[in-house]
C-alpha cells in the first residue's frame, strides 16, 4: 500500500488533483465576482454535463473529437515536431467522409467504412505535405501547417458553397446524409437493448465512433511503443542526431510521423461529419482543431492517458457551455475560468516548485535547532 | 594554520534518493592548488556545486575564513570571492571576449556601457595572470583553450580569490594543458587558491600541492601530492588495484579490411578543404591510431567514414564495396561500428532508456523485429546480457540513460558497438571525460577486439593513449597524413609531436609502402 502512495504515478495523480481543486476554487472566486447566483451558476458548470442525457451526449461527442485530435498530436509531439495541422486535416477528413456519404450510392456496410477510410486517407495525405517540406526542404512545420490549415479550410468552404450545398438552400450546408452514410448508434440494435437505444438515439449522437476511438488509442499506443516505426519516431524526438548516427532514416521518419498523425485528425473529421452533425456545415470543426494540443499536453504525451484527459477536457468545455446557457455568467467569463483551470493543470513546474520550497524551508528549520537548544555540535574542528 | 575553506560533514541527497555526498569533509588552505579526484559519480562536482551555491546541501556546514557560510546561490559565492569554471563553457558565442568577461558587471557611465574601458580592464587582467586572450575577438571564432582562459578571467573579473576548475583539461591539447598549468601556477603565486577537479592522475601529480580522493560520495583521504603515486591514487579512486598500462599480446595483422583511397572532404558550411586526398588501409587484427592536434581533420575523417558526412572525392572499400556516401545504416550493415567522439550529441539519446539506446543499430532485424513489432522480450534479454557483460551500473535496462554517470554512459555505447560484432571498429576519443576504471575497461576491450581479429581505427587527442594502444600510427596535420609509423612501440612522444605540429613531414613515396 505504502508503495502505491510513493509511486510517481500516484504523485502525478495527486498533483493533477490538487491543481484541479485549486483551479476550481479560483474559478469559483471569479464566478462570485460576476454572478448574482454564483452557487447556482457554478453548480451548472460542475454538474451540467451529467444533468441531462442530451448534455451528456454533447460531452461524449465532443470528447471523442478531442481524443482523436489528441492522439494526432501525440504522434507528432513524440517526434518533437510541432505540427499544428490537425484543424486542416480534420476539415478535409470531414469533407471526404461527407462527400462519400452524400454522393456514393452504397449500402451502409460499405459506405461507412469507405467514408472512414477516405477521411483517414485525406488526413494522411494532408500531413504528407508539411512532412515532406520539413524533412527534405527543412521548412518550419509550425508555419507550413498553419498555412495548410488555411488552405484546407478555404477549399472546404469553396466546395461546400459551390458544389455540395443544394442550389436552393438558403444557408451554407449540405443535405443531411442518408442513413447509410451516418455512423450508427454506439448501442447495437439488439432486441433487449432497443428501448435504451431509442432513448440515446433521440437525445444524443453518440455513435460507433466511440469504439473507433478506443481502437485508435490502442493502435497509437502499440504503434509508438511496440513497432520499429514508433521506435524510430521516438528516437528522432529524443535526439535526432543519435537516430541518424544509429542508422535511422530520419527524413522518412519525419515525413511519416506528420502523415500518420493526419490519419487521426482525419478520423476526428469523419466523426464530426458522419457521427455528430450528419451533414457538412460551415465551421464544422467548432474551433476544436487546436484543442488536441491541450489534450496531449495534459496527458503528458502518453497515448493511453489521452481518453482520460480528452474526457476531462471535454467535460470542462461541456460544463462551460451549460453554465453559459443556463446562468448569468457571460461566455467570456466562462472562457476565463476554463483558461485558469487549464493553466494550472498544465503548469508542469508548479508542484515540483512548491515541493522544493517546502523542502528548503524544512532543511532551514532543521539547521536552526542548535541555537534553540543552546547546544552547538562541535566536530573536531581546530 | 586554519584552513581557508572547511567543508564539514556535507551530505547531499537528491530528491530521487541518490546520495551524492555522504558526510564529506574537505579543507582547503589559502594559496594551495588542491586536486579533487575521483571516478565519475563519486560526488566531486556535487561537492563543488554546493560550495558554489548551485546545490543546497542536505546537511553539514561550510566554514569560510573561520565563519559559518551559507551559500544560497552562485551570487553569494561570487560575493565571497568563490568562482567556478564549469566543464561546459557558458559563454555567449556572438559576443566578444571582453563583452563576455564583463557581462553583468560592465563598467558604465551614465547608464551606457564603456566598451573601451572593459577591453582595457580585460587586457590588464590577462597580462597580470598570463592568461593570453584577444579581448576583441568574437568568442565564436576562438579555440577551446582560449575559451577556457576567458572563463577563468570571467571569474577573476568578478573578484574571485578561490577558483574551482571542473575538469579543465578534458577538452585541451597537451600544449594547451601546459599553458593552463602555467597560468594556474601564476594565479597561486599571486595569492589565489585553486581547487582542481580532475581524474587524470598525471595532472594531479604535476600541478597539485595536496589531493583529496573521493569514492562513492565519501572522502577516501587527503594527502600531500608528494606522498602519492599514480598507482596508489588509482587504487584509492577505484577501490581496487588498477592496471594503468594495457597488456597487449602480439598479433600478426591480417588482410586489409578498410581501404581508403584519395579521400577528400570540403566543409559545406565554410568551404574549407578539411581532408586533402588521403589514402590508407586498416588491417584485420590491428589498431591503427590516428594522432594529431584536434581540428586537423580527424573528426571529419571519422564522420565521413561512418556516413554522417558526405565525402567530396575518393572511395572507402570494405569487402570490395564502397561505403562512402551511403548513409549510416549502410555503413553499419557493411560491418562498421562507431564509438562517436561526442557521446552526448551523437552516441546516445539521453531521454531514452538503456534498452532503447542499445538497439538503435539492430531494432529492425531479427531477433528484435518480429512480424510488425519489436519483441520487447528479446530487447530486454539483450540489454540484461550487455549490462552484465559490460558492467553497466544500473538497476535495470529501463532506466533513462540521462541518470547514468559519464563512464556508464560510455559503457552503453561500447556495449552496443562492440556487440554488433563489427569487421571495422572506429573509436573516436573513446576514453575522453570518463574515469580511471571505465578508461581501463574501454582500453582492454579495444585491445581484446583487435586481438580477436577486428580492424580498429582509433582517433584520440590523448597522445599517450594512441601510443600505448596502437600497432601502427598515422599523424594528421591540416587534413593530410604527414607521417606513418609502422611500429608504434618504438616511438617517442616528442618525435610524433614534431609531425603533429607540421614541423616534420615524411615523403609521400616513403609513406605509401606502409600505409
Amino acid at each position: 500500500m505504502k508503495k502505491i502512495f510513493q509511486s510517481s504515478g500516484f504523485r502525478e495523480l495527486l498533483r493533477v488533483f490538487i491543481a484541479v481543486a485549486v483551479a476550481l476554487a479560483l474559478g469559483f472566486i471569479v464566478t462570485m465576482l460576476v454572478s448574482e447566483d454564483p452557487v447556482g451558476a457554478y453548480k451548472s458548470f460542475l454538474f451540467g454535463p451529467v444533468s441531462k442525457l442530451n448534455r451528456f451526449g454533447d460531452w461524449i461527442e465532443e470528447s471523442i473529437t478531442l481524443i482523436f485530435l489528441g492522439l494526432a498530436v501525440v504522434v507528432v509531439f513524440k517526434a518533437e515536431l510541432f505540427s499544428l495541422g490537425q484543424e486542416g486535416q480534420m476539415v478535409l477528413g470531414a469533407l471526404v467522409a461527407g462527400s462519400i456519404a452524400l454522393f456514393v450510392p452504397l449500402p451502409a456496410y460499405f459506405l461507412i467504412p469507405l467514408a472512414i477510410l477516405g477521411a483517414m486517407l485525406a488526413g494522411f495525405l494532408w500531413g504528407l505535405i508539411p512532412g515532406y517540406l520539413k524533412a527534405y526542404l527543412n521548412a518550419n512545420e509550425i508555419v507550413s501547417t498553419l498555412m495548410l490549415n488555411f488552405i484546407a479550410l478555404k477549399i472546404y468552404e469553396w466546395l461546400l458553397t459551390n458544389s455540395i450545398k443544394p442550389e436552393d438552400a438558403g444557408y451554407t450546408a449540405s443535405d443531411t446524409f442518408p442513413v447509410e452514410g451516418t455512423m450508427s448508434s454506439f448501442i447495437p440494435p439488439l432486441p433487449f437493448l432497443s428501448e435504451i437505444r431509442t432513448l440515446f438515439m433521440n437525445q444524443t449522437n453518440i455513435s460507433i465512433a466511440l469504439y473507433l476511438m478506443v481502437i485508435a488509442t490502442i493502435v497509437v499506443y502499440y504503434l509508438m511503443y511496440h513497432t520499429p516505426f514508433g521506435y524510430e519516431l521516438r528516437m528522432v524526438g529524443a535526439n535526432i542526431k543519435f537516430a541518424r548516427y544509429g542508422g535511422v532514416n530520419t527524413k522518412r521518419t519525419i515525413l511519416l510521423a506528420m502523415a500518420v498523425s493526419g490519419i487521426f485528425a482525419g478520423l476526428a473529421g469523419a466523426h464530426v461529419a458522419s457521427g455528430v452533425h450528419r451533414k457538412l456545415i460551415l465551421n464544422i470543426t467548432f474551433g476544436l482543431g487546436f484543442e488536441g494540443i491541450v489534450v496531449a499536453i495534459l496527458a503528458r504525451n502518453n497515448p493511453l492517458l489521452i481518453p482520460i484527459t480528452g474526457l476531462a477536457y471535454g467535460y470542462l468545455r461541456a460544463g462551460a457551455n451549460v453554465m453559459e446557457r443556463t446562468s448569468d455568467v457571460s461566455r467570456e467569463m466562462v472562457l476565463v475560468i476554463q483558461g485558469i483551470i487549464i493553466l494550472l493543470v498544465t503548469a508542469e513546474r508548479l508542484m515540483p516548485m512548491i515541493q522544493e520550497r517546502i523542502k528548503v524551508r524544512r532543511t532551514q528549520r532543521n539547521d536552526i535547532p542548535p541555537a534553540d537548544t543552546g547546544v552547538t555540535p562541535t566536530e573536531g574542528g581546530d | 594554520m586554519t584552513p581557508l575553506i572547511d567543508m564539514r560533514d556535507i551530505v547531499k541527497v537528491y530528491p530521487n534518493g541518490v546520495v551524492a555526498n555522504e558526510g564529506v569533509d574537505l579543507s582547503v588552505e589559502k594559496g594551495e592548488i588542491h586536486a579533487l579526484v575521483g571516478e565519475n559519480g563519486a560526488g566531486k562536482t556535487t561537492l563543488m556545486k554546493i560550495l558554489y551555491g548551485l546545490e543546497q546541501p542536505t546537511g553539514g556546514e561550510i566554514i569560510f575564513r573561520e565563519q559559518a557560510l551559507e551559500v544560497r546561490s552562485p551570487h553569494d559565492a561570487i560575493d565571497q570571492g568563490i568562482g567556478m569554471v564549469h566543464q561546459n563553457f557558458m559563454l555567449i558565442p556572438s559576443f566578444t571576449v571582453a563583452e563576455n568577461i564583463a557581462l553583468g558587471e560592465e563598467p558604465t557611465k551614465r547608464g551606457l556601457i564603456r566598451k573601451r574601458k572593459a577591453v582595457q580592464e580585460v587586457e590588464e587582467l590577462s597580462a597580470q595572470y598570463g592568461l593570453r586572450v584577444d579581448a576583441n575577438a568574437v568568442v565564436d571564432s576562438i579555440n577551446v583553450g582560449m575559451r577556457q582562459r576567458v572563463e577563468i578571467l570571467k571569474t577573476l573579473y568578478r573578484g574571485a580569490e578561490i577558483l574551482i576548475l571542473d575538469e579543465p583539461t578534458a577538452v585541451l591539447t597537451p600544449q594547451e594543458t601546459e599553458e593552463l598549468f602555467n597560468a594556474i601556477r601564476s594565479l597561486v603565486n599571486q595569492g589565489k587558491t585553486v581547487i582542481f577537479i580532475t581524474h587524470k592522475l598525471r595532472e594531479v601529480l604535476e600541478i597539485s600541492d595536496r589531493v583529496t580522493v573521493m569514492r562513492a560520495g565519501k572522502v577516501v583521504g587527503t594527502l600531500p601530492t608528494s606522498e602519492v603515486t599514480r598507482e596508489g591514487l588509482a587504487s584509492m579512486m577505484v577501490g581496487r588495484e588498477v592496471l594503468l598500462t594495457v597488456d597487449k599480446p602480439h598479433k600478426e595483422r591480417g588482410e586489409p579490411v578498410l581501404i581508403v583511397n584519395d579521400l577528400s572532404y570540403v566543409s559545406g558550411d565554410t568551404g574549407r578543404q578539411v581532408i586533402k586526398h588521403i589514402s590508407f588501409n586498416v588491417y584485420a587484427g590491428e589498431i591503427l591510431g590516428v594522432a594529431g592536434v584536434e581540428g586537423n581533420g580527424q573528426t571529419e575523417l571519422v564522420e565521413v567514414l561512418t556516413g554522417l558526412r558526405q565525402a567530396t572525392t575518393g572511395t572507402a572499400h570494405i569487402d570490395s564495396k564502397d561505403i562512402l556516401n551511403t548513409g549510416p545504416r549502410n555503413v553499419r550493415m557493411a560491418g562498421v561500428a562507431h564509438i562517436p567522439e561526442d557521446r552526448l550529441t551523437n552516441g546516445l539519446a539521453l531521454l531514452g532508456t538503456i534498452e532503447e539506446n542499445l538497439i538503435v543499430d539492430r531494432y529492425f532485424r531479427a531477433p528484435f523485429k518480429k512480424g510488425i513489432s519489436i519483441d520487447r522480450k528479446a530487447v530486454t534479454e539483450l540489454s540484461d546480457k550487455l549490462i552484465k557483460e559490460y558492467d553497466i551500473r544500473t538497476i535495470n535496462g529501463q532506466v533513462q540513460v540521462m541518470s547514468l554517470s559519464g563512464g556508464n554512459m560510455q559503457k552503453v555505447i561500447v556495449a552496443r558497438e562492440f556487440s554488433s560484432d563489427p569487421k571495422l571498429l572506429i573509436a573516436a576519443q573513446p576514453t575522453r571525460g570518463i574515469d580511471v576504471g571505465a578508461t581501463e575497461f574501454v582500453r582492454q576491450q579495444l585491445v581484446l577486439k583487435r586481438t580477436e581479429g577486428t580492424a580498429v581505427l582509433l582517433v584520440s587527442a590523448d597522445l599517450s593513449e594512441v601510443m600505448s594502444l596502437s600497432d601502427r600510427i598515422i599523424v594528421m596535420y591540416e587534413g593530410e597524413i604527414t607521417g606513418v609509423f609502422p611500429d608504434a612501440a618504438s616511438l617517442t612522444e616528442e618525435e610524433i609531436g614534431l609531425y603533429m605540429l607540421g614541423i616534420k613531414h615524411q615523403e609521400v613515396e616513403d609513406m605509401e609502402v606502409v600505409l
